[in-house]
């Protein structure tokens, strides 16, 4: 057995203060910030007691309360509507457009690095430009759909209760979809390409070598990119305040929006609180199944 | 390579200028900290700026806080000790600070300043910075919402120019008359957006007919809501309407895309620059002529945060601000709620006209609440509203909601 | 070298695609070159009738934007190298090991990044305030960003060390290595392209950061671009001409340096130090 010290340089020492540094880090800075806002849910909260952690406690009143209101169960289901096409979108257009950039044509790799555009704009512009160009009378969307011959009349993206929840999901997929075509080339190009040499050679087609080489080693990093795109899907604000603010009524409201809502519009911090504590448990949810993915393919 | 060492170099700049500049806080004695949402080209800054040239031995410090956060950090900075000396806040939340204490009661003060006389403001504005009787803050400007609307367009369509819609029919035909889908041009432009721009734009309308917030639910105030929804309904009204902040609905009144538009004064410099038509501005029509009128008042109120350790240097902070609210409209445009300020002419003809409108309207101008609990009372309005344009509820069951709502606030 | 007919076609394609993605961004640079109720114009014109160039340098000038990217690109280094220091480490181990220590580990640093800032800044914004990091103000930016992006860090670049054979390390452990040799010697190198690449959009998100720099920097010398930018947002002015010929001005820069960086990086990759 050798030293503390040498233990450090040589053994699992060294792993666990690598570890342990930014864990600690983590946990002061978003962990303890996580638990006042749990225990805000079982607090009554007072305006101007934001300041402590100890406030009076109510049990789950709050969550009675919340659950009571005939807005909650409309504003998850949006919420889960939107967490899904969006990721679905992102995804299965970022996936589209990796491999296709993979292929190497000339001009491939600057034009892909165009797309990275949405990653580096800032929420509030990417919000400020598509709230223009989904707007109604002059918006920009509806004028090429019109000129098209796509649809007759303008669509209200913002203001139709039937449409505003898809004209964030549409921003949304635009803003994501470069980060999901980014990583998905970076999974893509690590991919030995003597593997598909080898099954070109056996006769496999394009499908067949998708399905059997590119998917599985893709594995880890798809499992990343989509547990990564739920939590941001899950923190997507900046559209909603600037395209509809959850509107009209409710009809595109989702749960991370209208958190901020209450505790920020009607000072109900309280019940800001619980919708966020019930975000929380569905992310536990998609951690664990994220967690559980990535198990088995650690390499040995 | 490249990449790594210009990273590495960023990182050391980064690093040196943080530890560099942030040595440098910490002032004299009375440094008085004032937040407001104004920026560059309106009064606080300004007048600020113009405060430390005096060199009065007290330094004044300026923080511009976007709108929408304005109260949000005054509640975080309140609780956590940090707050500012003096705040301009929005006035329907005034109450919600000076029914808690956080606000500073300078009512024994004013009693004996020689700058702020409570006795010369417009009885609404005055309403919004008390609470039980107790002064606890003044008002900085005013502003209210009437009607512009568009007189080429009315000559085109056959309206007089010279007689803007008087009754709410008036109004409604109008609209109709002017709307032409072929040319893209609405009848009119408003705001029924979810926040309190959409409860500013409301009640004027709730209140001609009768009702108030605390009853909410009246039938003059079904029969407003009724004549939004026609307005939706018959696309009158753009859809947007429904999202649509004031600022960008007036827009498009500028744009000639609207022939009429429900907003405040603060559009008038734009107007002035963009509009390339002749226009006007007309009092708010009302249900039927002779009824009460009334409007919205808007604008912001300065205070004194009870947490000051420099209560007498801010009052005095606060005595210079008042003590130059002569220069409101003349430097900022915007209107001093003061009925002691003579009205400038300002040269531009269609803007004095429309001050004078604007000046008038004022004089119907009611403050929402003042209640603690303003927003979540606004809330409940907002939500009848867009449930009755989206069709989801008729405007009596929207309303009777929003009054059940309140109901509840109020206690 | 003569182009096949197939590339010149994925070329054609390619540009299309392009050009739609790329659409919002053409919007953003011409809404600000239009008059203001033009902008509003229906149905909208796709080029200005009579293009503002001067809003660009008035914007600069008006806004003192200069002032406000240098705190932009302090805030944005600051984080980098909060979270490339703190972070590349806990990657590595995370990707080392097979245990239910790990797992948890994962778990929890995908957990901690799940409220949106909006909601993470009031406790961050007391518990800074207690313990006098609001004196720091850029400080205070820089940490809680490190603590909000650094997840997204972690679980990157655990995929660029788990994509390192093992065997090589523990070639290098052979040749007399320490572990701690191994890491900086033969694991550290062998990820780079996906540290890099990790920072660069961490150094991209921290760029346009806004939520905790609007409540945790009061004075306005210390604010970073994007406060800059909301102040033109208001109840009752939006000045969407000035908001977006901002914009431009704020991204644009950063946009043609990571074109001119991810070509090197990311093509880099294929031919790189994996193979």
């Amino acid at each position: 057995m050798k030293g503390i010290l040498s233990s450090f340089v040589d053994g699992k020492g060294f792993d666990i203060s690598l570890v342990a540094l930014p864990l600690t880090f983590l946990l002061t800075l978003s962990g303890l910030p996580l638990i006042y806002n749990v225990l805000m849910s079982f607090q009554q909260v007072d305006l101007f007691s934001l300041g402590t952690f100890w406030r009076p406690f109510v049990g789950l009143k709050n969550y009675a309360e919340l659950f009571a209101q005939p807005e909650t169960w409309p504003i998850f289901a949006n919420t889960a509507v939107f967490v899904v096409s969006s990721i679905a979108g992102q995804f299965l257009i970022g996936f589209g457009l990796a491999l296709f950039f993979w292929t190497n044509f000339p001009g491939a790799s600057w034009l892909r690095g165009l797309f990275l555009v949405s990653w580096v704009m800032p929420g509030l512009v990417v919000g400020a430009i598509w709230s223009w160009i989904l707007s109604g009378d002059f918006g920009v969307l509806n004028f090429l759909l019109r000129e098209s011959g796509l649809t007759d009349g303008n669509v209200f993206w913002r203001s139709d209760p039937n449409y505003s929840l898809w004209g964030v999901i549409l921003a949304n997929i635009w803003f994501g979809t470069s980060f999901n075509m980014i990583l998905l080339s970076v999974g893509l190009s690590a991919i030995p390409t003597d593997l598909y040499e080898a099954a070109e050679l056996d006769g496999a087609n394009a499908w067949q070598r998708f399905r059997t080489i590119t998917l599985p080693m893709m594995r880890s990093s798809i499992g990343a990119i989509l547990a990564l795109g739920l939590i941001f899907t899950l923190q997507q604000f900046d559209l909603f305040a600037a395209i509809t603010n959850g509107g009209p009524n409710n009809s595109s409201n989702v749960a991370q929006y209208w958190a901020w809502e209450l505790s920020f519009r009607q000072y109900d911090f309280a019940k800001g609180a619980t919708v966020s504590v019930i975000m929380i448990v569905f992310v536990v949810l998609a951690s664990i199944v994220y967690v559980r993915s990535t198990r088995h393919e650690v390499r040995r | 390579m490249g990449i790594y060492k210009y990273a590495v170099l960023g990182g050391a700049c980064a690093l040196a200028s943080l530890l560099n500049l942030c040595v440098a806080a910490k002032a004299d004695d009375a440094t008085i900290t004032v937040w407001s949402q104004d920026r560059d080209v309106r009064p606080a800054p300004n007048l600020i700026a113009d405060y430390n040239k005096l060199n009065t031995g007290i330094k004044v410090e300026y923080r511009e806080v976007p709108f929408d956060d304005l109260v949000n950090e005054a509640l975080r900075a309140y609780s956590t000790g940090q707050a500012p000396d003096i705040i301009a806040v929005d006035n329907p939340e005034h109450a919600l600070f000076a029914s808690r204490g956080a606000f500073l009661d300078l009512t024994d003060r004013i009693a004996k300043s020689t700058v702020i006389k409570p006795e010369v403001y417009f009885p609404g504005p005055l309403a919004s910075t008390m609470w039980e009787g107790r002064h606890y803050g003044v008002p900085k400007a005013t502003n209210t919402i009437a009607l512009y609307y568009n007189k080429d367009m009315f000559k085109a369509k056959g309206l007089d120019p010279d007689r803007p819609p008087q009754t709410w029919d008036e109004l409604v035909d109008a609209a109709r008359k002017l709307t032409d889908p072929a040319a893209n041009v609405y009848g009119i432009a408003f705001s029924a957006k979810a926040n309190e721009e959409g409860t500013f734009q409301f009640l004027p309308w709730a209140q001609m007919a009768g009702a108030s917030y605390q009853n909410i639910n009246t039938d003059g105030a079904v029969k407003a809501l009724d004549i939004w929804k026609t307005f939706i309904d018959e696309r009158l009204a753009s859809p947007d309407t429904l999202t649509r902040g004031q600022s960008d609905s007036t827009a498009t009144f500028n744009s000639g895309n609207a022939a009429m538009a429900i907003s405040g004064p603060w559009e008038l410099d734009r107007m002035v620059a963009e509009a390339k038509f002749d226009w006007g501005v007309a009092l708010l029509p009302v249900p039927e002529e002779g009824a009460e009128r009334s409007s919205s008042m808007g604008d912001f109120n300065w205070a004194i945060f009870s947490s000051t350790k420099h209560p007498d240097e801010a009052f005095k902070v606060l005595e210079y601000l008042v003590s130059q609210d002569h220069r409101m409209f003349r430097d900022f445009g915007l209107l001093p709620a003061r009925t002691d300020i003579p009205f400038a002419e300002t040269g531009e003809p269609l803007k004095d006209a429309a001050l004078k409108v604007f000046l008038e309207q004022l004089k119907y101008a009611k403050p929402r609440g003042p209640h603690p609990e303003w927003p979540k009372i606004s809330k409940a309005i907002q939500e009848a509203i867009q449930a009755a344009l989206t069709g989801q509820m008729s405007s009596r069951e929207a309303l009777d909601q929003a009054a059940k709502k309140i109901k509840v606030v109020l206690g | 070298m003569r182009h096949t007919f197939r590339e010149k076609l994925m070329l054609a394609v390619a540009l299309v695609f392009t050009a739609i993605y790329l659409f919002p961004l053409y919007w953003m640079f011409v809404t600000a070159l239009k008059s203001g109720s033009a902008i509003f114009a229906s149905p909208p014109a796709l080029w200005p009738a009579d293009p503002q160039w001067q809003i660009y340098a008035e914007v600069w000038q008006n806004r003192n934007m200069g002032r406000y990217i240098w705190n932009s690109l302090v805030i944005a280094f600051g984080a980098v190298a909060v979270i490339s220091v703190l972070g590349t480490g806990c990657a590595y181990v995370l990707a080392r090991y097979r245990n239910g220590w790990v797992d948890v580990g994962l778990f929890l640093i995908l957990m901690l990044q799940v409220l949106p800032a909006s909601l993470m800044i009031t406790p961050i914004f007391v518990g800074f305030s207690q313990i006098g990091l609001l004196q720091y103000p850029r400080l205070a930016v820089i940490l809680a960003i490190a603590a909000k992006s650094m997840p997204f860090f972690v679980v990157l670049v655990r995929t660029a060390f788990m994509s390192v054979p093992q065997e090589l390390e523990e070639a290098g452990l052979v040749d007399g290595d320490s572990r701690v040799g191994a890491f900086f010697r033969i694991a550290l190198p062998l990820a780079r392209n996906g540290i890099v690449v990790s920072a660069i959009l961490i150094f991209m998100q921290a760029f346009g950061e806004f939520v905790y720099s609007r409540s945790l920097i009061q004075r306005a010398e210390l604010q970073p671009a994007s406060i800059g930018l909301n102040s033109f947002m208001g109840p009752n002015t939006n000045e969407w001409n000035g908001i977006m010929a901002y914009a431009t001005i704020y991204v644009t820069p950063i946009l043609v340096a990571f074109v001119l960086l991810q070509r090197s990086i990311i093509s880099g990759l294929t031919s790189g130090a994996l193979k």
